[in-house]
């Protein structure tokens, strides 16, 4: 009924989608799994038009067809429930369900309201949600508007022909347990109207609900699994399950770290929203590498070493000092470098130099009076071109034009040359293609040797196993489970798996 | 040679143009003496439109510069008794106080520019209603020549406002080029979070630029009083929407981050062009704003950087 063949994309230095084959049938709801950049958010861009594939086919009731924008897509009866919920708030359910395609209660510009709250209620009975349609969509709870979501994707049977296929992008992250299940049997009853994509990283989930799973790694579809073929365990090793090279993430240079100086100290610390109570010690020469589900609290606890938030208990001391204020500008005076997931957002200026981004943290050492030392800002900029081989025609090309890889060596000079001992890496390898990772490894040791303390956020597991001395696993907000990654006492992905989900 | 590289080089390519245009109308207009005093007359636009580029190259917007000038007008000529030439200082630092006051209030309160700076504009305003009761002052003349009568004079021919704007220029263009303070204003305006999350202070820059176009649009102010003799809370209306143009043709969009004071001549000189050429087709005075209106918003729609931009409002 839906048929992807041999789906292709690209973006700059990574290959998002590799010969994709991926079909669904009446009535079916099918499972997707992947580890955070597999490819799975790419694949559901593609099916849901926010992009079109680089090469090949797309079919729906037997005709190829091509989407050019997500509204292209729900014309052809593909609709997306997000993962954030796109409801708006301050609206009435039934303005939300019928949102953009009011037309047909409308009579002479006006809205006929009773109209509309009938059709709603219509609606609202496809998901067993007996709710006023006039409320207030702010006065529900997150498993209400989950299921006012899906009645407003719902609409979609009225208004368009053929057959419907709904994406659900980890719709019970936010439900509890009773809820997951009222959710369940109603998708279980909605077969009968419409086909399911269900995307969710809680495997027994995943394994419940779904007549069949595409597992994907590195933007492939590495198996597809039957119902009631395959354990937790057989998906998760095929979703993690790459033959690690030792070399590449330079273990053998991962070296004892020194026990005795403590850089960075958390106690006990609580952050706004769902961090609690996060202590640990990081060390010089120390990987300490956080791992946890997206939306699991890595982020926060990074930030607020680097003084971006404010810790509500609890306190974070830097070389056994407390900052005398927390600031992003108090945490780089005191030697923190910050190296954000967002490269291109915070981790560059683009429109600015290399050397004019290189020297960004430390204008204070470059500068008399207020006034700059450009030669002196060049040269250092000249040294770490050479040092790291950034491949820019020069200390004056335009940060923005560099490729992923060579802007991260930018970012990452600029700590370095200032001389900042503790790293904060959040998802330093993201979207750099495998030289480029190996680089960022190989600075990783580097940093090591030079008695630097590093806070990681990896990638993926292999990356985390790979590179890390210690291990803290994340979920909810909470630290879960601490490895030491001595000889053979690593953890396996599948066990950190295990701990986060 | 696409577009996207010929941006940066359209405005002096503009300026080019619109000088041959108006010199094949009106051979008369390339007459270096009436070039010399068309260039005079933009001094204090000139002057305020640096000041506004400040705030415009962090991705800001200034639309207290008019109404900080009238208030200058007004303060400068109630002062100049009592104060001397130090009243040329002390209005400055008002200018600068003022703005930084806006500065504070849009990075403390979150207000956007525009408003904040607006809300200070209402304030200067009303300052200058007050202290003028709402009539226009005079200089004492004698006081005037003698304390700030250089500001209007001429050196063989060349009028000393010119030499006020190049000074004012030069410096400028160090603070942009060549300063902590320069380097971070760029970093902000074409990368705020990245200056975040690289321990700048964005708060205190940006109050900085702010205070920067302030004492500028004050310093026009000053410039306005001694030209005149004399003050009122009204003798710069009608400035700032010409200040606002010649800062976005002369390359610095809205959203920040390129461009700069030198751009900012530039686009001086094309508004300068534009207003003679209005003369010479016998344009009415009263007519020039409908224009500068319609040349704002097609320079708007051509500078500004979409990519930035998700959401307008």
């Amino acid at each position: 009924m839906y048929e992807m063949q041999k789906i292709e994309k690209r973006f700059p230095g990574v290959h998002a989608l590799k010969a994709v084959d991926f079909q669904v049938k009446r009535g079916e709801i099918v499972g997707l799994v992947g580890e955070n950049g597999a490819g799975k958010s790419t694949l559901m861009k593609v099916i849901y038009g926010a992009y079109a594939p680089d090469d090949g086919k797309i079919l729906k009731d037997g005709r190829q067809v091509r989407f050019d924008s997500p509204i292209a897509a729900l014309k052809a009866g593909i609709g997306m429930v997000f993962q954030e919920q796109s409801l708006i708030l301050n609206l009435s359910v039934m303005e939300n369900i019928f949102l953009g395609n009011e037309a047909q209660f409308s009579r002479a510009g006006l809205i006929d309201w009773r109209a509309m709250a009938d059709a709603a209620r219509q609606q609202l009975k496809k998901v067993k949600l007996d709710i006023d349609p006039a409320r207030k969509t702010s006065s529900l709870s997150f498993a209400q508007r989950q299921l006012v979501e899906l009645a407003k994707v719902l609409t979609l049977e009225e208004r368009v022909e053929g057959d419907l296929v709904i994406l659900l992008d980890e719709p019970t992250s936010v439900l509890s347990r009773e809820e997951v299940e009222l959710l369940f049997g109603i998708i279980r009853e909605l077969t009968k109207r419409a086909s399911f994509i269900f995307v969710s990283h809680r495997m027994d989930e995943v394994l419940s609900i779904s007549d069949r799973i595409y597992v994907m790694k590195d933007g492939a579809v590495v198996d597809v699994v039957e119902k009631g073929k395959a354990s937790i365990e057989d998906i998760q090793h095929k979703m993690v399950g790459r033959a690690v090279d030792k070399e590449y993430y330079r273990e053998r240079r991962r070296k004892p770290y020194d026990h005795s100086k403590v850089l960075v100290e958390l106690d006990s610390v609580s952050l706004p929203g769902r961090v609690r109570d996060i202590s640990f010690k990081l060390h010089a020469g120390e990987v300490l590498c956080l791992v946890g589900a997206e939306g699991s609290g890595r982020e926060g606890i990074i930030r607020a070493i680097y003084g971006m938030i404010t810790p509500t208990s609890g306190s974070v001391k830097i070389r056994d000092r407390h900052l005398p204020q927390v600031s992003p500008r108090a945490a780089a005076g005191a030697g923190v470098g910050y190296v954000p997931r967002e490269r291109k957002v915070e981790g560059i200026v683009s429109g600015m130099s290399v050397f004019e981004n290189m020297t960004l943290s430390q204008q204070s050492r470059f500068s008399k009076g207020g006034i700059l030392n450009l030669a002196a800002e060049r040269a250092l900029a000249r040294d770490w071109i050479g040092k790291l081989s950034i491949k820019a025609s020069s200390e004056l090309a335009d940060c923005g034009n560099l490729s992923g890889g060579n802007q991260q060596k930018v970012v990452l000079s600029k700590w370095r040359s200032g001389g900042s001992d503790i790293m904060l890496l959040d998802h330093p390898t993201r979207g750099l293609d495998i030289g480029a990772k190996e680089d960022v490894y190989e600075m990783v040791r580097d940093m090591c040797d030079d008695g630097v303390g590093i806070v990681l956020v990896a990638d993926t597991f292999e990356e985390a196993i790979g590179l890390a001395h210690t291990i803290i696993v994340v979920k909810d907000g909470r630290m879960r489970k601490r490895f030491d990654c001595g000889e053979g006492t690593a953890p396996t992905p599948y066990e950190l798996l295990h701990h986060m989900a | 040679m696409n577009l996207e590289r010929l941006k940066p080089h359209l405005p002096w390519i503009t300026l080019a143009l619109l000088v041959v245009i108006v010199s094949l109308i009106d051979p008369n207009f390339l007459n270096p003496a009436s070039m010399l005093s068309l260039a005079a007359d933009i001094v204090p636009l000139f002057i305020m439109a640096l000041g506004i580029t400040f705030a415009i190259y962090i991705g800001g917007i200034d639309l207290s510069a008019q109404s900080m000038a009238n208030m200058v007008t007004v303060v400068a000529t109630v002062l100049l008794t009592s104060m001397g030439a130090w009243v040329a200082v002390f209005c400055v630092l008002l200018g600068g106080l003022f703005g930084a006051f806006s500065g504070f209030v849009t990075t403390r309160f979150y207000v956007p520019s525009f408003i904040s700076t607006l809300a200070v504009g209402g304030v200067a305003f009303s300052v200058a209603q007050w202290l003028s009761g709402q009539r226009s002052v005079s200089m004492n003349a004698a006081e005037r020549d003698a304390l700030f009568g250089w500001m209007i004079s001429k050196t063989a021919g060349v009028p000393h406002e010119l030499m006020i704007a190049a000074v004012l220029l030069l410096v400028c263009w160090f603070i942009e080029r060549r300063t902590v303070v320069g380097r971070n204003l760029k970093a902000i305006g074409a990368g705020e979070l990245a200056a975040v999350a690289s321990g700048i202070s964005v708060a205190r820059y940006k109050t900085i630029a702010f205070a920067l176009s302030g004492a500028l649009a004050a310093l026009a102010g000053l410039l306005f009083a001694v030209k005149l003799s004399g003050g009122a809370p009204s003798v710069a209306n009608g400035f700032l929407l010409p200040a606002i143009v010649a800062v976005l043709v002369g390359g610095t969009p809205l959203t920040g981050g390129v461009g700069g004071v030198v751009n900012t001549m530039i686009g001086t000189l094309i508004v300068a062009v534009i207003r003679a050429s209005m003369l010479y087709l016998e344009i009415n005075a009263t007519q020039q704003q409908m224009f500068f209106g319609l040349i704002l918003i097609a320079a708007i729609a051509l500078t500004i950087d979409r990519a930035k931009l998700k959401i307008v409002k």
